[in-house]
């Protein structure tokens, strides 16, 4: 889905970042002169930073423990290209790799809706919040440009992560693989220290030279693998890998278009990606209420309406809304009670944040989906309902993915491989770890690497 | 204004602890050095101040247990007068149910206290004492040793590393594993996976939070607490230390230290400008206009104020002034002292000399993960926690030289004295003024251990508060923060206080950094004070000045 820009409505205003460079530099000129001019060196900086990052996101992980120096050739690489950084580009990206999103940005702007709308990036996903440590890293995925579509688009059932599957599936049938759906695997079969094949639900077994699971690591470890194979300490580890999912979904069919009191009518502005985030405080806020087991009573909301994009997702004139949440923690306080007992008061949260801007969103909504993290556990097999199949924490990056000593694609048992989002480079950057891994199957088995 | 009449070797800005640490040093090295306090006493935050007549307390900081033991001997405090107390008790954290969770300076104590409420946390916490222990072994390692200089690594530089390397392999692979993974974790998850006792991972997940303006759930929180065992006794419980008289012993000792190499301090004299020649620094010049020549700069003080405050801005450049302007100072933590009429009750330790000699360790309020993180979420937004994280020591129970005896037939005379670490206390305040609201800390203070120790507010009979704005104008500690620089992943090791001046010289010439805001950062370790010294002698040597 192509995206025209962010749309932030505010009570009587609005901030409005567009793709056109200039009319966006235009818009922040209103807000803070300051903040227009840092706009472009910020700009221009996170470009760099993404140059010198990406290849980053290509590495098999070495295992810092380990005495073989080979694994440690592609980190000599990248050490040669940092020094070849400026010095503020150097410090800039240490910054990046420990900082919040907020204290990040504080450096250049001073506009709190801006800081807050391009903080959300930082928090997407994750169970922290905007002044997290830790949160500045993924404002960068922001300018790999891979991101964005992915998560904007995820949940949608036609168009947008549909039909770049689609087209993966299309490139995988043409060089010859075979695509069985509604083929669930109950077990990983191995025989001593291999893994040979898998077992159906059905009960049919398929035996082959290597299996690739691209499910998380915790349902690959504890819930396909017969128990007593692995090392109890090593099953330890697994389940101290955390996922603790934090976003929440809801989908609208509306009669008509929203109409925002900060701008109304129809226009432009609802192209693109609406962003519910007024202010840093805002944002913290509803990590706040997360952090305690609820969900957030004012949230973060990104929406779009996709229908204004491809009018072939609804009959005419209608159109369906997509809402991105946070924070909806997957562990509610237990005063709570369940998900289930909570679904509908969540979903009325996030109506009701949106009719703060845009009151007549009440009256246009034809049905109303809402999608918790465990219905998206249930749904989309994720554990714990996290989007990126562990929390992208910065303990649980690199060579700690998903688990010391294990981030190399390589699993315990022989043959059997992980290439999910479990794996380095995390969740949200589309086929980095499937690739990756498998160029080291490929490699290992001493076959030519495309 | 005054002429300069001799130009020194070096002058040290500030008499903080650490200052005093590198003055002391370079001076046994055979330099001219003059240390220039703004303030009229010296110590910096490690100081003893008297809060009613006779009763002389810690002024910010309490404990000294941090402190390097190489430095005491190669300076040879304890002959200028430093003798350490330390209670067997090393923490007492009492919880509104009446119970409390009590770490004793012997670990089979410690369980033995733990069985009673559980008995997976009795088992774990020797391994848990064990892993930190390990774990601050090597962070102690990293902090004796100057960050590297990534440009041109040197062969010192290379040994460095192949030491560091040797440790990080020497720690087996279990641990060589935790440490890059715990590293960066938040203390809370850190605590979690040996402990299932919401009290116990509080208290001991103070000590991740203390001094900085993140809560238990902030990632990096971990090393803060790994760090505050590193080089020390303290293992999972932390150091509790006393100087006898005060943490200002200390630094009286390091002044003796000092003045006995013939180095000279000069009290009342701020520095307000470093000056330059040719692009290396020449001296300083105090608020009074006087001009100090010398061949070298050691700051004590903060990074923040000495890159943005004292060095001309041409000479640092709009890249180094716009990163320094950034070093984040976010001050959380407020200063409660009092003067007690007696020894306060603490019901869940009881009256007497048992329930006394609880009191003797540091006493924490921190009862539960929520509990520091709600304290902690009040800060954002510019707000003193509502229910803080306390920190109180009663160090006239061991030191009987703190308070003088009182008169005969004195009525509410101090008998006792008790120092208070409060979190969190922001230094940005939304509403109103750290003037106007100074006094409701130590009500804050007290409303908050008066359910633990009825009474307790009665006994007051003196009392002193130290603001995060007091810290700031009194003590020069930008921000009011303690440690100079949060000590938080973005300011760690190479890139502390910012990446390229690691290395305790700042981007002048000849214009070095010897305090808290240097690697390995804060609290009373005098460790900055002696890497700074070590890089500075090394420099000085080959320079032939």
């Amino acid at each position: 889905l192509p995206l025209d820009g962010t749309f932030t409505p505010l009570q009587g205003d609005h901030l409005w970042r567009v793709n056109d460079h200039g009319r966006t530099i235009r818009e922040l000129r209103r807000w803070s002169k300051l903040d227009a001019e840092a706009y472009e060196e910020y700009g221009q900086l996170m470009v760099e930073m993404a140059r010198f990052i990406k290849p980053i996101l290509s590495i098999v992980p070495p295992d810092p423990t380990g005495l073989d120096p080979r694994q440690f050739a592609p980190l000599a690489g990248l050490a040669r290209s940092f020094q070849r950084l400026p010095q503020k580009q150097q410090a800039v990206f240490f910054q990046l790799m420990t900082m919040s999103a907020a204290d990040f940005l504080a450096q250049w702007f001073e506009t709190d809706p801006l800081k807050a709308t391009m903080s959300a990036s930082g928090i997407i996903g994750t169970y922290q919040g905007v002044k997290s440590p830790g949160t500045a890293y993924v404002l960068l995925h922001h300018y790999m440009g891979e991101i964005d579509g992915a998560f904007r688009a995820w949940g949608i059932p036609r168009g947008g992560t549909g039909g770049v599957s689609e087209a993966i599936g299309s490139a995988a049938r043409a060089q010859g693989a075979e695509i069985r759906l509604e083929a669930p695997v109950a077990r990983i079969i191995t025989r001593g220290d291999r893994a040979v094949g898998v077992a159906l639900e059905s009960g049919e077994e398929i035996y082959a030279q290597h299996i690739l699971s691209s499910v998380d690591s915790r349902l690959t470890y504890l819930g396909l693998i017969e128990p007593g194979t692995l090392e109890p300490e090593f099953e330890e580890e697994v389940r101290r890998f955390k996922f603790r999912g934090s976003s929440g979904k809801v989908n609208l069919a509306v009669d008509r278009l929203p109409d925002f009191t900060c701008l109304p009518g129809e226009g432009e502005h609802l192209r693109g990606a609406i962003s519910y985030s007024a202010s840093i405080e805002d944002m913290e806020r509803a990590y706040d209420d997360a952090k305690y087991g609820h969900w957030s009573r004012r949230p973060y909301i990104d929406m779009i309406i996709p229908t204004l994009v491809d009018p072939s997702m609804a009959p005419p004139g209608k159109h369906v809304i997509s809402c991105f949440v946070q924070y909806a923690p997957y562990h509610l306080a237990p005063k709570l009670g369940s998900w289930d007992d909570n679904r509908e008061a969540f979903g009325d949260a996030v109506i009701d944040r949106i009719a703060e801007v845009a009151p007549n969103i009440r009256d246009i909504i034809l049905h109303r989906q809402v999608l918790t993290p465990l219905d998206i556990e249930r749904r989309f097999g994720l554990t714990e309902g996290n989007i990126f199949q562990g929390e992208l924490s910065l303990e649980q990056l690199f060579f700690n993915r998903p688990v010391p000593g294990y981030a190399r694609f390589r699993t315990p048992i022989k043959d059997l491989w992980l290439c999910g989002s479990a794996t380095h480079p995390g969740g949200g950057i589309m086929g980095a770890n499937g690739r990756i891994a498998a160029m080291e199957v490929l490699r290992a088995s001493g076959r030519k690497v495309a | 204004m005054a002429v300069a009449r001799r130009t020194w070797d070096a002058v040290v800005i500030g008499a903080g602890h650490n200052g005093l640490v590198a003055a002391a040093y370079l001076a046994r090295a055979g330099l001219s050095v003059l240390v220039l306090e703004r303030s009229s006493r010296i110590g910096g935050i490690a100081a003893t101040v008297e809060v009613k007549a006779g009763a002389r307390v810690p002024a910010v900081a309490h404990t000294v247990g941090r402190f390097k033991p190489s430095v005491v001997r190669e300076l040879g405090l304890r002959s200028h007068g430093l003798a350490f107390v330390a209670p067997d008790v090393r923490v007492f954290a009492p919880d509104p149910d009446g119970s409390a969770i009590t770490l004793y300076d012997d670990i089979r104590w410690t369980v033995e206290g733990l069985r009673a409420r559980s008995g997976h946390d009795a088992a774990n916490y020797t391994g848990f004492d064990r892993l930190v222990r390990s774990l601050g072994r090597f962070l102690a390692e990293l902090g004796n040793s100057a960050p590297p200089d990534i440009h041109a690594p040197s062969l010192a530089d290379a040994l460095t590393g192949l030491k560091l390397g040797r440790t990080f392999r020497g720690l087996g692979k279990h641990d060589s594993r935790s440490i890059l993974r715990v590293l960066p974790m938040a203390i809370a998850d850190f605590v979690a996976e040996s402990f299932e006792t919401d009290a116990l991972r509080g208290v001991l997940a103070t000590r991740g939070i203390q001094n900085t303006a993140m809560g238990p759930w902030s990632a990096g929180t971990t090393a803060v607490f790994l760090a505050d065992s590193a080089g020390n006794d303290g293992g999972a419980a932390g150091q509790t230390v006393y100087a006898r008289g005060g943490p200002g012993a200390l630094s009286a000792a390091l002044a003796t230290a000092l003045k006995t190499a013939g180095g000279e301090i000069r009290t009342d004299a701020e520095v307000v400008q470093v000056t330059t020649h040719d692009g290396r620094a020449s001296g300083v010049v105090l608020a009074s206009g006087e001009e100090i020549a010398a061949r070298i700069v050691v700051a004590g003080a903060d990074p923040k104020r000495v890159l943005t405050k004292l060095i001309d801005p041409v000479t640092l450049g709009p890249g180094l002034r716009w990163r320094a302007a950034n070093i984040r100072t976010p001050g959380t933590v407020a200063k409660i002292n009092l003067a007690l009429a007696g020894v306060p009750v603490f019901s869940a330790a009881g009256k007497g000399p048992e329930g006394e000699r609880l009191l003797r360790g540091r006493i924490v309020i921190a009862p539960g993960i929520d509990y520091i993180e709600r304290a902690f979420d009040a800060s954002k937004y510019g707000e003193i926690s509502p229910a803080p994280y306390l920190e109180a020591t009663i160090p006239s129970l061991l030191d009987s030289t703190l308070v003088d005896p009182p008169a005969a037939g004195a009525r509410r005379a101090a008998r006792h004295v008790m120092s208070i670490h409060l979190q969190y206390a922001p230094y940005a305040l939304r509403q109103g003024s750290w003037a106007d609201r100074r006094g409701e800390l130590a009500d804050l203070a007290l409303s908050t251990l008066e359910p633990y120790a009825p009474g307790i507010t009665k006994l007051v009979v003196g009392r002193q508060v130290l603001s995060p704005l007091d810290l700031e104008t009194d003590y020069g500690l930008t921000g009011g923060h303690p440690y100079h620089a949060e000590p938080s992943l973005d300011s760690f090791f190479l890139w502390r206080p910012l990446l390229g001046s690691a290395r305790y010289r700042l981007p002048v010439d000849g214009l070095y950094l010897a305090g808290s805001g240097a690697h390995p950062g804060g609290g009373i370790t005098g460790i900055p004070g002696q890497n700074a010294a070590r890089e500075i002698l090394s420099d000085w040597k080959k320079r032939r000045h």
